[in-house]
């Protein structure tokens, strides 16, 4: 009997501490996930298939504030914690909520690159829900190895916002790599649920299952594997030949620059300034610009469309239609920026994003730049020649070669 | 005069022949055509180099129409997964590299099927270089340089619900797709919009209908049925041959 009466009073006194949570005592609610909504709305998922990715990943990695990390991941759930959560301090006085304090506003607290500074910055801030990322030392298609992140902090991206942490402790910037790590695979893990809608058979009425097998071994592992691979698929660069004729080679870069193999002309122009093909986008834009052309064919064709001679099923999936285009429309507003073309690099600034060592330029011609239209190299370009490359793009800001000797001189506001 | 050993023989040719007899297989054919006025081919302008680019004249090849009303390049694949594979189709769809050539600045042929594990090889017969950036959804993406005369290997672990669109970065107009399944069964509609699958397991199969620019061609009416909101068409297999005769497909579906 006594036990009857407690529960009750119990509840209440939850639901009363609910209620004060919610409305906080001047708190901000809790951070949460926002849902990758632009990939929801392309494969026209329902309310419901929105749902169910949100409680899936919910339970595989938690929130904000309370990552959880399958052992599958391979993450280390000590370093997530560090950088997980508000900004605070530990009972030991150490820093916690790294990546709120570091990252989150400009790369979100998703990891979707739509903190509040993305939209003001140029490039835009890198989204790690794909999965993609350019400054490696591992092949194209491959992720990054923990040291190749872990210098990308260090140094930071030279001739973009992303700013250097070098000041940060180690374990700080170990725990932030971690944290751009889980939430990669998060953001990796939702895109492949999403996408696994559309290959469900009829029987399966539109719900994934949920099952062990499907969630973690079909999807979870393949995207935690190629993060485990990184570590053994490091590019083996033959070092430089130390008693290479400098000269020579970069004549021999230049040739190549300029020849039909290499080709490097094609983009970064006959000047070196990047100024060759300038109209192409990278994958990140590329996405939303071939859903806003989508869109706006989508729309010109419901308008075009008649409703007057359509049978009932018709017209509500007219309007079924009209209903999707609307919605879309308003998720691009408010989860993409505006795209942006990549010009390719202008090699005669001497700023290089991946890191100015030669070893990062030699990287960066074998295996073409992950998500951007820059080609590989690798299987046409024999070591050596990338290496005279390397050391002719090396002599461009020197202004020692080129359509821009020294002898013509340039004035700095032309250099952009 | 019947020794042992003939005996035998004529048991083990039944044996072995018992996995591909003629009857437990079936052709699937069919041809798409175009409903409406067919749209005339819209011309593309080069402006790379246009020395060798610009030598013939390019046209958009998203939707391709012929006199015949035949749609080109329609694809079509089997979707069932663990679906039984003949042996006989699956060597003779293997036994090569598909190719797919960069020449006259635009891809020959515009949509290839690829068997996982089966080399695709892209080459380039052209006097310019170019790349070929395959952006496949469930297989590593690759994107090589392509000097003239050289070409490039690719290989698919993973079969992919949908084409794989390969684009080449310096001449933007080039488009190419590939299909990329785990069994011998799919098929690129030809110039006169005709297909024919060959040796499919006699039974319930799933088809998928795509097409570049309609994107999943749903709704669409054949001898065996409607297809369904994601272009998934059920289709009776006979040992016979089954024909989904000329499947229209009205302009709308094309105005994406």
């Amino acid at each position: 009997m006594t036990t009857m009466k407690i529960i009750p009073a119990c509840r209440l006194l939850i639901a009363g501490l609910c209620v004060a949570a919610a409305v906080g005592c001047g708190k901000t609610p809790p951070a949460y996930f926002r849902p990758n909504m632009v990939e929801a709305t392309k494969q026209r998922l329902t309310a419901d298939q929105e749902k169910q990715v949100a409680t899936i990943l919910l339970a595989m990695f938690g929130t904000p504030d309370d990552p959880v990390c399958l052992p599958e991941t391979g993450l280390d759930e000590a370093k997530l914690r560090l950088a997980a959560g508000p900004v605070r301090s530990d009972i030991v006085g150490r820093k916690n909520g790294l990546y709120r304090e570091h990252c989150a506003h400009c790369h979100g607290v998703t990891g979707d690159a739509l903190g509040p500074t993305a939209a003001f910055l140029n490039p835009y801030p890198r989204d790690y829900r794909p999965g993609v990322f350019k400054f490696k030392s591992t092949e194209r298609a491959d992720k990054p190895t923990h040291a190749d992140l872990v210098r990308l902090l260090h140094n930071g991206v030279p001739g973009t916002s992303m700013p250097s942490f070098a000041l940060l402790p180690a374990v700080q910037v170990e725990a932030l790599v971690e944290y751009v790590k889980y939430l990669s695979m998060r953001g990796e893990t939702e895109l492949a649920l999403m996408r696994a809608f559309f290959e469900l058979d009829d029987d399966a009425q539109g719900k994934l299952p949920e099952t062990r097998e499907f969630l973690v071994d079909e999807t979870l592992s393949p995207v935690a594997e190629k993060w485990r691979a990184a570590a053994d698929a490091q590019i083996q660069v033959p070092p430089m030949p130390a008693d290479i004729d400098m000269v020579a080679s970069i004549a021999k870069g230049r040739e190549l620059f300029y020849g039909d193999k290499a080709n490097c002309v094609k983009c970064h122009g006959v000047t070196g300034l990047g100024d060759g093909q300038a109209n192409d986008y990278d994958d990140w834009n590329k996405a939303i610009v071939e859903i806003g052309k989508e869109l706006a064919s989508g729309t010109t064709k419901a308008r075009e469309a008649s409703t007057a001679g359509m049978s009932p099923e018709e017209l509500s999936e007219h309007r079924a239609q009209l209903a999707w285009l609307d919605k879309f429309g308003k998720v691009l507003d408010g989860d993409a920026l505006e795209p942006r073309t990549i010009p390719p690099r202008n090699l005669r600034h001497g700023i290089y994003r991946g890191g100015r060592r030669p070893i990062d330029l030699y990287y960066r011609i074998h295996a073409g730049i992950n998500g951007a239209p820059m080609p590989a190299a690798k299987g046409t370009v024999p070591p050596e020649d990338i290496w005279h490359i390397v050391n002719y793009i090396r002599s461009l800001p020197y202004g020692l070669d080129g359509e821009l000797g020294a002898d013509k001189p340039m004035l700095a506001r032309d250099r952009f | 005069m019947k020794s042992p050993v003939f005996l035998s023989c004529v048991a083990a040719m039944l044996l072995l022949s018992e996995g591909v007899r003629a009857d437990e297989w079936g052709t699937i054919k069919g041809r798409f055509v175009f409903k409406g006025d067919a749209p005339a081919a819209v011309e593309l302008k080069a402006d790379k180099d246009v020395e060798v680019c610009g030598r013939e004249k390019l046209f958009a090849e998203e939707l391709v129409v012929g006199a015949d009303k035949g749609i080109r390049n329609v694809v079509i694949f089997v979707r069932d997964k663990g679906v039984k594979v003949n042996p006989e189709v699956e060597k003779a769809t293997k036994a090569k590299p598909v190719e797919i050539d960069n020449k006259g600045c635009r891809f020959e042929p515009h949509v290839v099927f690829v068997q996982t594990g089966q080399q695709l090889v892209i080459k380039n017969s052209d006097t310019v270089g170019h790349n070929s950036n395959v952006t496949p959804l469930k297989n590593s993406p690759t994107n090589s340089l392509i000097p003239a005369g050289g070409s490039s290997p690719v290989t698919f672990s993973s079969e992919e619900p949908l084409p794989a669109g390969v684009s080449c970065n310096i001449h933007p107009w080039m488009k190419a797709w590939v299909v990329v399944r785990g069994n011998p069964y799919a098929a690129v509609t030809k110039p006169d919009g005709s297909f024919e699958i060959q040796g499919v397991p006699v039974g319930d199969i799933e088809l998928q209908l795509w097409h570049e620019k309609a994107g999943n061609l749903a709704d669409v009416s054949t001898a065996q049925g409607k297809a369904d909101k994601k272009g998934r068409l059920k289709v009776k297999v006979a040992a016979a041959g089954t024909d989904l005769g000329e499947i229209p497909v009205e302009a709308a579906a094309f105005k994406k």
